[in-house]
């Protein structure tokens, strides 16, 4: 526990600071429809970066930093120039130009440079569990100042000036290009958008979209780590895939939480929910019948999760050979592994192997290598041959499951009429009908 | 060992990492005229099949006589016949690839080499020969000044599983590696077994290539109190690493 927590405080701090300013960006993002320019414009400092290190420049110098930050700059003025084009074409279009373009032309200085991609890596591939207590305090001076700043000059220009424009693409720029190198480009854009997107979602003021974007940016982050840790997740994927699994919870909350509309909404979704799982295990038990020895993806996961599915449909037989291979696989998997060890610690540990010794290791470790597969074939074919033989019981299961989901649908409801009160205070009629049941 | 008989290009860039290269169109045309094509193997250099179909210079193509797998005769660590596993480790199958940084290892190559070279051009296979002999000779003098040096090495992690048969050779012990899986970040939990290893074990130095993010290295080394190490696996890596006995001769001077 104690070792979690000393792995993940300072990325949790980093991924609230980074969600902190990208709910911010990401909202303005949002309403200009110009979803991928954080993608652009970070591949554009890393083209900066990658020219002043061909002039002789250290990728971590002030100047390198400076070639970055103009070339971000220079890329902020040509969007803000090109938006009075997006009725013709699409800014996202052009968005996408300067990202190709930037990333190729990054390319071909690289070939020039050695170790050239080094650079270009370091600056687009960022991780946010290796992130140092210095970079993240330069990043969240960086960004305060740009959070408080913006808004104050943005308040000051004409709306839709290319002065403004380019103060927006401009500022976000700068925090894009600090950002991706903390956490790179798939996480920059998972902040970016996800929190931002689930603040629309459940707000229409733009101070309430903010406060439920940093919030359920920040719990998610925190989730992200934590399953990260328990998984033993590569921690950036595993970040970016719950942040969608977050705006996905957070589609189907705002979908229940419309008032008119709750309860058709949850009987829709329940009804939609049957109806799916119901045509996914009447379209198995017709895959297994056409094609019993093809993969069978329900059924090889209601496998792995109950073995004994697998053991039902067995016949005595079939489940001796299986155990059999599986005990033989098992055994070479451990002989091999031994042998690894052995040779891996006589690299330094006692008298070192020769290379007759080395080779012979070598050898068995493929032959136990080949009988492992031949093992595991032997279990995959008993498997479809009991399949094979038992394949109409099995999909009778499946169909009759299938029916039974379809069956058991109640009836559609019916919307109660609204309880209105008829002229002189008198209850509707369904009211009097029950009061004098009672 | 070819001296000014042989005039010797290579295809990918110093300090590139050769397993994700992109060949250019030039590429083809060198290997086009070429009359001896020298490869790494082991699943190192897939791209090159392709490049060597396209360019379609049968001399050169698998079995001909100008075409070489240098891996050919070395004797292979971590051998995981089959392909690509879910096992931690390299993700080749057929054997770690990085075969060349184990010096003893280049007596193989070169003859593997040598014999090639006799085939094409016999005229100046005694200069060959030569040449080989010499170049040994030389190795060979290294090589105690080497194993020397990096007598009492302190445990070592490295980045990548690069570092097999140059840890055989010199007796290091590497406890672990950060990037279980190339090209996938490494999870905090790993991370926390790796930082509470190197404390355990002592671990010297943290070991990474130029091209290997510095990053990773450097949060273990401040969790550890190792120090990081940037070594070189080719030659052109590092500035210092100008041709065989340089890049050995840089690697073991960086870990002393």
């Amino acid at each position: 526990m104690s070792d979690a927590l000393a792995f993940l405080a300072l990325p949790a701090l980093a991924c609230m600071a980074l969600v902190g300013i990208h709910a911010y960006f990401g909202l303005h993002v949002l309403k200009r429809n110009v979803i991928f320019v954080d993608l652009a414009l970070a591949q554009v400092a890393a083209l900066g970066a990658t020219a002043a290190f061909l002039l002789g420049h250290s990728p971590q110098s002030v100047t390198a930093h400076a070639y970055a930050f103009a070339f971000t700059l220079v890329a902020a003025a040509l969007l803000a120039s090109s938006r009075s084009w997006s009725t013709r074409v699409p800014q996202e279009a052009q968005i996408g130009v300067v990202y190709v373009v930037a990333a190729a032309a990054a390319l071909l200085l690289v070939d020039r440079a050695p170790q050239g991609a080094e650079h270009i890596r370091q600056i687009l591939t960022g991780n946010i569990l290796t992130v140092g207590w210095e970079e993240l305090a330069w990043a969240i001076a960086l960004y305060a100042v740009v959070g408080l700043a913006y808004p104050f000059v943005a308040r000051r220009l004409k709306a839709g000036s290319w002065l403004s424009e380019f103060a927006f693409y401009g500022a976000f720029g700068v925090v894009v290009t600090s950002s991706v190198a903390l956490a790179g480009v798939l996480l920059v854009f998972a902040f970016l958008i996800i929190p931002a997107a689930i603040g629309l979602l459940h707000a229409s003021r733009f101070s309430g979209q903010l406060a439920i974007a940093w919030i359920a940016g920040s719990v998610t982050a925190v989730a992200g780590l934590a399953l990260s840790y328990a998984g033993d997740f590569s921690t950036g994927a595993t970040l970016v895939c719950t942040y969608g699994a977050a705006l996905a919870i957070a589609g189907v909350a705002h979908g229940l939480r419309l008032p008119q509309a709750r309860g058709a909404k949850l009987e829709v979704a329940l009804r939609l929910g049957r109806w799916m799982t119901a045509a996914l295990f009447a379209a198995s038990g017709i895959w297994l019948m056409i094609a019993p020895q093809a993969d069978q993806p329900v059924l090889d996961t209601l496998e792995r999760a109950f073995p004994a599915i697998g053991a039902a449909y067995m016949d005595d037989k079939s489940r001796a050979i299986r155990a059999d291979a599986e005990s033989h696989a098992r055994r070479y998997r451990d002989e091999a592994q031994k042998l690894r060890a052995r040779e891996t610690e006589r690299r330094w540990k006692g008298e070192p192997l020769d290379e007759a010794e080395v080779r012979r290791i070598a050898s068995f470790q493929k032959s136990y290598n080949e009988m492992i597969k031949g093992e595991e074939f032997v279990m995959a074919e008993v498997r479809k041959r009991a399949r094979t033989d038992k394949r109409w019981w099995i999909a009778a299961v499946f169909l009759l499951f299938a029916i039974s989901v379809v069956v058991s649908l109640p009836g559609r409801s019916r919307p109660r009429p609204a309880a209105a009160r008829t002229p002189g205070g008198m209850a509707p009629p369904a009211d009097q009908e029950s009061r004098a049941r009672r | 060992m070819g001296g000014d008989l042989v005039s010797a290009s290579h295809i990918i860039p110093a300090g590139q990492d050769a397993e994700s290269f992109q060949p250019r169109p030039q590429d083809l045309a060198r290997i086009r005229e070429a009359r001896v094509v020298l490869r790494v193997g082991v699943d190192y250099d897939l791209w090159l099949d392709k490049l060597l179909r396209q360019a379609g210079n049968a001399a050169v193509q698998r079995g001909g006589g100008g075409y070489i797998d240098a891996s050919t005769d070395v004797a292979l660590l971590d051998v995981r016949a089959g392909g690509i596993g879910t096992a931690d480790g390299h993700a080749h199958g057929r054997g770690n690839p990085h075969y060349w940084l184990d010096p003893a290892n280049a007596e193989m190559i070169t003859a593997t080499l040598l014999e090639a070279l006799a085939r094409i051009d016999p005229q100046n296979a005694k200069r060959y020969e030569a040449n080989r002999l010499a170049f040994l000779a030389r190795l060979d003098a290294k090589m105690r000044e080497w194993t020397e040096a990096l007598r009492n090495a302190p445990p070592l992690i490295a980045y990548h599983d690069t570092w097999p048969y140059f840890a055989r050779r010199f007796r290091l012990r590497f406890v672990g590696v950060i990037e279980t899986r190339p090209g996938i970040a490494a999870s905090p939990s790993h991370l926390a077994r790796l930082a509470r290893l190197g404390k355990q074990e002592r671990v010297g130095a943290i070991v990474r290539e130029p091209h290997e993010p510095k990053r990773d290295a450097d949060f273990l080394a401040s969790r550890t109190g190792a120090r990081v190490v940037v070594l070189a696996s080719t030659v052109g890596a590092v500035p210092e690493a100008r041709d065989y006995l340089s890049l050995i001769d840089y690697n073991v001077r960086a870990l002393k």
